[in-house]
C-alpha cells in the first residue's frame, strides 16, 4: 500500500500541473487476501495489491473520464492527457455541476493494524478449525476467509484533499452433508479480532445438520421471519433500485413522486450514515465530499434519496457524500446502510409465529421485475425450517418468492434489537446492518427440489 | 517483462514446486454513454500487472502486483510459495493437473477495424443519433445508447515450458428506451437488454449492429408497452427470442456444467449444480432437439481465444447431444477427476484474478426454419424476449425470468401485445419440453461482457450461439 502522505501529495502535485480547468484524482488502493476452502480444503487461496487513480478532467463543461495503476507522476500526467483528449473530444456534460470544495471529513475508527497483518497461516488456523468443527457432525464445510487494506484518497483543483484507510475481515462458513442440505454463517468486521470463527463455523454446522430431511410444503403467502442476511440482500437491491437521487429521478425508484408518503410500515426506518461504527464507517465519497445522514424512509414514510454533486444541482440541494466512482456512473447511493432495530428478541418473533417459516438467508434476489413496487424473486437457501406453534420444527426444501417489498415491509410485526453487519454494495466499500424481522403473509410462488 | 516472469518460474521450480504459471495482462476498457442525448460517461481505463500462481505439496497459492520490477516479481513468486504452504496445512489437499503441454504460439483476434482507432467523435455521434431516433416517440422519457471496447494482451508462462501471447479485440454496444405514463413504465433495448450485444471483433462489429437504424423502432415499442395489456398468468406454449434464449442458455446450461461447481468449489457462493458426474453420458437434459456445445473456436464469439488461462488451446465440446447431458466445461484440475483432460474452460479476470472454469461459447444448435414459421405453427401460446429480471436456486434448477416483451399467438399470429412477461420452470423439465428449435438462419451468438462468479468477484466475457425455439406447457406469470 502507498502511505498517506505519499498519495496525497502525489494527487496534489499532478492536480497542480494539470491544464484542464477542473481536475480530480481519486485512488483506491486494496492490499487483499483471500482464502477460499471447499470440501474442508483451501482450494484457493490469493492475494493481490494494487491501487488504481480516476482522473475526471473538466474543459468547460466538457468531461473526461480515465483510469489507471499506473501510480507515478509519468503514469497519472498521461492518464490526465487522455483524459483531456476525452473532454475535447465530447459534447458539454449539461448536468456537470463542477467539482466539489469539501472540509476535511471527519475521522472514523475504521482501521485495524492486526487485521492489516494477518498472514495466511492465520486464516488456515480458521479454516482448520471450521473443518473440525464441521468433521465433529460428519459435515464439510466451504466458505471464504478474507482479510483487506483498502484506502481512498481524493484532491481536485478546489483544494479539497481526503484521505481514508480501513481494514475489514470477512469470514464465512457453508456447511453441507452428504444429503446435499446445508447451513451458513457469516461475519463481518473492521478487525479479525471481533470474527468469531467458532462461533460462525458451529452455527453453519448446526444450520445444516437442523436442515436435514427437508419436507416439500406448497408455496403461497406464509408468516416468515427474515434473519439479517435475508434482509441485507434485500437492501442491497433497493440500494441499486431506489435509495440514489438518479433512480428517483428517472422515476425508476418507489420513491419516485412520493416523498412525504407512507409507503412501509410504521415500524420501518431504513437510514444510511457514514460515519457510524456500528457498521463500517465511511466518512466521505468518491468526489471527496464528507457523508451527512440521510433518513431514506422515516417510520414507514419516503424522506428522499442520497446525492452526488451532479444530482443535488439537478434537484437544487446539497450532496450528501454518496457519490460512486466517476469510470461508470450509476449515481449516487447509500455506503452504510441501516434499518433501525426494534425490540424484540429472535425467540420471542419465534414464539408468535403459529405457522411460518425461519429463512436464514436468499439466493439471486432479483429486483428489477418491477422496480417501482419493489418487486422481486428469489430463492431460499442454506436452512429455511417450519414454524408451528411458536416453534421451530422441520426443515423444508427451499422455495421460490415473488412479494413487492413495500408490501412485505408493511406487514412486519416484530423486529429484534440485534443486527448484523455485512459487507454492502456487493463487496464495494461500505455496509448494510440489519436487524431480523418477522414478515406478515410474505408470497411463495414457487418450489424446487432439494 | 517475459524474462521476468520466466527468471520466477525458474526460481520457483528451484524451489521444487509441482507446477506454476505466470500471467501479465495488459488491459484497455473504453465506455462511451450518451443518455437523452447528452455524454453520461466518456472513460477509459488501463490496467496491467502480473499474477504468480504456485502448485507446492498438492496446494494452491497465488499473488498478484503490478509492480512490475524484477524485486516486485520476486516478491509475488516468493509470496505464492508462502500462500501455497499455508493452503497445503489443512486437510490433505491433492491437487493433480492432467498431462503437461508445452505450447510456444501467438493468437490474436481477428478484426477489421480497431476500436481503439475510432475516433471519440464518431462514436458519439453514433449514439447521439440513436438517442435522436428514439427519442421521437412523446412518451419516451430516458434514452441511453452505448459502446464498450477491451483490448487485451495477455502473456503466460509456465514450468512446462509454455510461453503463450494472446491479444484478444472485443466490442459492441446497445440502446434503450424507457417510456412512462404514471406509474407504469416500460423499457424496450436492442440487440440486446443490459448494454446490448458484443463480440470478439473490431469495431466493425459495433457498426453492424445499426443501432442508429433500429432505434425508432425501440423507442416506438417502448411506448405501445405503455398501452399494452398485462401478460396473463397460465400454463401454455412458450416461444423463447434469441436474446432471451442466449440467457436460458446461459443460467440454466452454462453455469451448472462448470466442473468445479459441480466438484463444490463453488458452493458456499455461487452454488453448485444438479449435473452431478453421475449423470455424464446418461441424464436426459433435454428433448432429442436439443444439441449444446462449447466451442472456444467460434470466429467472433466473446467466448473465443487462442488458449485459455491454464496455457490449453481453445476447443469445441459436446455438451448435450440429442437431449442427453454428455460433457463439462474443464480445468487440468478438475478435468483428471471424471478420466478426462481439460478442454481449455479456465478463464481470469484480469492479471490479479486466478483462473476459473468459465464458459466459451456455450451454444444451443439450430434445428430448422425461421422464427416465423414457429409462430405459423403454434395454435396458442406466447412469444417473449429480451431479458428484464433473472433468478435460479444454487443447483440451477428452478429458474424465473422476467422479460421486456410478450406477443399472444393465437392460430399461429399474433394477436395481441402484452407487459411485465415473467416465466418459470425447472430446468430439465423445461429443455425437455422443447419441440422446436429456429434454423441456422435466426441463429447468433450473443454475446455476454457481464458474467460473474468467484471470491473475490470476477467477471467473465461469454457467448451464446441460439436460435428462437419453443416450450410447451410452461408456467407464465405468477402462480400465486
Amino acid at each position: 500500500m502507498i502511505e498517506k502522505d505519499e498519495i496525497l501529495a502525489l494527487l496534489s502535485e499532478v492536480v497542480g500541473k494539470s491544464p484542464a480547468d477542473a481536475t480530480e484524482l481519486v485512488a483506491y488502493g486494496q492490499d487483499s487476501s483471500l482464502t477460499r476452502f471447499a470440501n474442508s480444503v483451501i482450494h484457493q487461496n490469493v492475494h493481490e495489491d494494487d491501487h488504481v487513480v480516476i482522473a475526471r478532467v473538466a474543459v468547460g463543461k466538457r468531461v473526461g473520464v480515465t483510469e489507471t495503476n499506473r501510480i507515478d507522476g509519468e503514469g497519472l500526467t498521461a492518464a490526465i492527457e487522455r483524459a483531456m483528449a476525452i473532454a475535447r473530444e465530447s459534447p458539454e456534460q449539461k448536468d456537470f455541476a463542477g467539482l466539489p470544495k469539501a472540509d476535511p471529513a471527519a475521522e472514523v475508527p475504521a482501521y485495524s493494524e492486526e487485521t492489516a497483518r494477518v498472514s495466511p497461516a492465520t486464516r488456515a488456523t480458521a479454516v482448520a478449525l471450521a473443518a473440525e468443527i464441521g468433521a465433529e457432525k460428519s459435515v464439510v464445510v466451504s466458505g471464504a476467509y478474507r482479510t483487506s487494506v483498502l484506502s481512498l484518497a481524493v484532491a481536485n483543483s478546489r483544494g479539497t484533499t481526503q484521505y481514508y484507510d480501513a481494514t475489514e475481515a470477512f469470514f464465512s462458513v457453508f456447511a453441507t452433508d452428504r444429503s446435499g442440505v446445508s447451513g451458513s454463517m457469516c461475519a463481518y468486521a473492521v478487525s479479525h479480532n471481533d470474527i468469531d470463527v467458532e462461533r460462525v463455523a458451529r452455527t453453519a454446522v448446526d444450520k445444516c445438520v437442523a436442515a436435514r430431511d427437508p419436507v416439500e410444503i406448497e408455496p403461497g403467502p406464509i408468516d416468515v421471519i427474515l434473519e439479517p442476511e435475508a434482509t441485507a440482500e434485500i437492501m442491497e437491491w433497493l440500494s441499486y433500485t431506489a435509495f440514489g437521487a438518479r433512480q428517483v429521478q428517472e422515476g425508476q425508484s418507489f420513491m419516485a413522486g412520493r416523498i412525504g408518503e407512507r409507503v412501509m410500515g410504521e415500524n420501518i426506518t431504513i437510514y444510511d450514515d457514514g460515519l457510524d461504527s456500528a457498521g463500517i464507517p465511511v466518512p466521505f465519497d468518491w468526489e471527496g465530499v464528507p457523508k451527512r445522514r440521510v433518513v431514506l424512509v422515516d417510520a414507514g414514510t419516503a424522506k428522499g434519496p442520497v446525492y452526488d454533486t451532479a444530482t443535488a444541482a439537478k434537484d437544487g440541494v446539497e450532496s450528501t457524500g454518496h457519490a460512486g466512482p466517476a469510470t461508470f456512473r450509476s449515481g449516487p447511493s447509500p455506503s452504510n446502510l441501516f434499518v433501525a432495530p426494534g425490540d424484540d428478541s429472535l425467540d420471542g418473533l419465534i414464539a408468535r409465529v403459529g405457522r411460518g417459516l425461519l429463512v436464514t438467508r436468499f439466493h439471486y434476489v432479483n429486483g428489477l421485475l418491477d422496480t417501482k413496487k419493489a418487486l422481486m424473486t428469489g430463492m431460499t437457501r442454506d436452512g429455511t425450517f417450519l414454524i408451528e406453534d411458536g416453534k421451530i420444527g422441520r426443515a423444508v426444501k427451499n422455495l421460490r418468492f415473488t412479494e413487492s417489498m413495500l408490501r412485505a415491509y408493511s406487514n412486519v410485526d416484530g423486529i429484534t434489537r440485534e443486527r448484523r453487519t455485512f459487507g454492502g454494495n456487493w463487496g464495494g466499500i461500505g455496509s448494510v446492518t440489519v436487524p431480523t424481522m418477522l414478515v406478515r403473509d410474505f408470497t411463495f410462488t414457487g418450489a424446487t427440489e432439494f | 517483462m517475459k524474462e521476468l516472469l520466466k527468471e520466477a518460474i525458474h526460481f520457483l521450480e528451484g524451489r521444487g514446486v509441482e507446477y506454476a504459471d505466470a500471467r501479465d495482462v495488459r488491459r484497455l476498457f473504453e465506455v462511451v454513454v450518451m443518455k437523452n442525448g447528452e455524454v453520461e460517461t466518456a472513460s477509459v481505463t488501463e490496467s496491467s500487472g502480473f499474477g504468480i500462481r504456485v502448485l507446492h505439496r498438492g496446494a494452491w497459492g497465488f499473488s498478484s502486483s503490478s509492480d512490475a520490477t524484477p524485486d516486485g516479481v520476486m516478491a509475488v513468486a516468493k509470496r505464492a510459495l508462502a500462500i501455497a504452504e499455508a493452503s497445503a496445512s489443512v486437510g490433505e489437499p491433492k491437487v493433480l493437473l492432467d498431462g503437461p503441454r508445452t505450447i510456444v504460439d501467438t493468437y490474436e483476434t481477428p478484426f477489421d477495424e480497431d476500436p481503439f482507432e475510432v475516433p471519440l467523435s464518431e462514436k458519439l455521434d453514433i449514439l447521439g443519433a440513436a438517442c435522436a431516433e428514439m427519442a421521437r416517440a412523446q412518451e419516451v422519457r430516458i434514452v441511453t445508447a452505448s459502446m464498450m471496447n477491451w483490448k487485451t494482451h495477455k502473456l503466460f508462462v509456465s514450468t512446462e515450458g509454455s510461453e503463450i501471447e494472446q491479444t484478444i479485440v472485443e466490442a459492441g454496444g446497445g440502446i434503450a428506451a424507457t417510456a412512462t405514463d404514471g406509474d407504469d413504465r416500460q423499457t424496450r433495448s436492442y440487440p440486446s437488454s443490459f448494454r446490448g450485444d458484443y463480440a470478439g471483433a473490431g469495431f466493425e462489429f459495433t457498426r453492424s449492429l445499426d443501432l442508429v437504424g433500429n432505434a425508432e423502432r425501440v423507442g416506438r415499442e417502448a411506448v405501445e408497452l405503455l398501452k399494452a395489456d398485462e401478460c396473463p398468468a397460465k400454463r401454455t406454449t412458450l416461444i423463447v427470442g434469441g436474446t432471451q434464449l442466449a440467457l436460458q442458455v446461459h443460467e440454466s446450461c452454462g453455469h451448472p456444467i462448470e466442473l468445479d461447481r459441480v466438484f463444490g468449489t463453488e458452493a458456499s457462493y455461487a452454488g453448485t449444480s444438479f449435473l452431478t458426474v453421475d449423470k455424464l453420458g446418461s441424464f436426459r437434459y433435454g428433448s432429442e432437439l436439443v444439441n449444446i456445445v462449447a466451442d472456444a473456436t467460434l470466429p467472433g464469439g466473446l467466448g473465443t481465444f487462442g488458449y485459455d488461462d491454464e496455457g490449453v488451446a481453445a476447443q469445441r465440446t459436446d455438451i448435450v447431444r440429442e437431449g442427453i447431458f454428455c460433457g463439462y466445461l474443464m480445468s487440468r484440475e478438475t478435468a483428471p477427476k471424471i478420466g478426462l483432460r481439460s478442454n481449455g474452460a479456465m478463464r481470469a479476470d484480469g492479471w490479479n484474478r486466478i483462473p476459473l472454469v468459465r464458459m466459451t461459447n456455450v451454444n444451443l444448435l439450430p434445428g430448422e426454419g425461421t422464427l416465423e414459421d414457429i409462430i405459423a405453427d403454434t395454435k396458442d401460446g406466447i412469444f417473449v424476449d429480451s431479458n428484464k429480471s433473472w433468478s435460479i436456486d444454487q443447483r440451477r434448477v428452478n429458474f424465473q425470468f422476467g422479460c421486456e416483451i410478450a406477443w399472444e399467438i393465437k392460430g399461429g399470429k399474433r394477436v395481441r401485445l402484452l407487459k411485465n412477461p415473467v416465466y418459470t420452470g425447472i430446468t430439465p423439465e423445461f429443455w425437455g419440453s422443447c419441440d422446436a428449435i429456429a434454423g441456422p438462419e435466426e441463429w447468433h451468438i450473443w454475446g455476454i461482457p457481464s458474467c460473474g462468479k468467484g471470491e473475490p468477484g470476477q467477471t467473465a466475457h461469454v457467448g451464446h450461439g441460439v436460435a428462437p425455439a419453443r416450450f410447451l406447457n410452461v408456467q407464465v406469470g405468477v402462480k400465486k
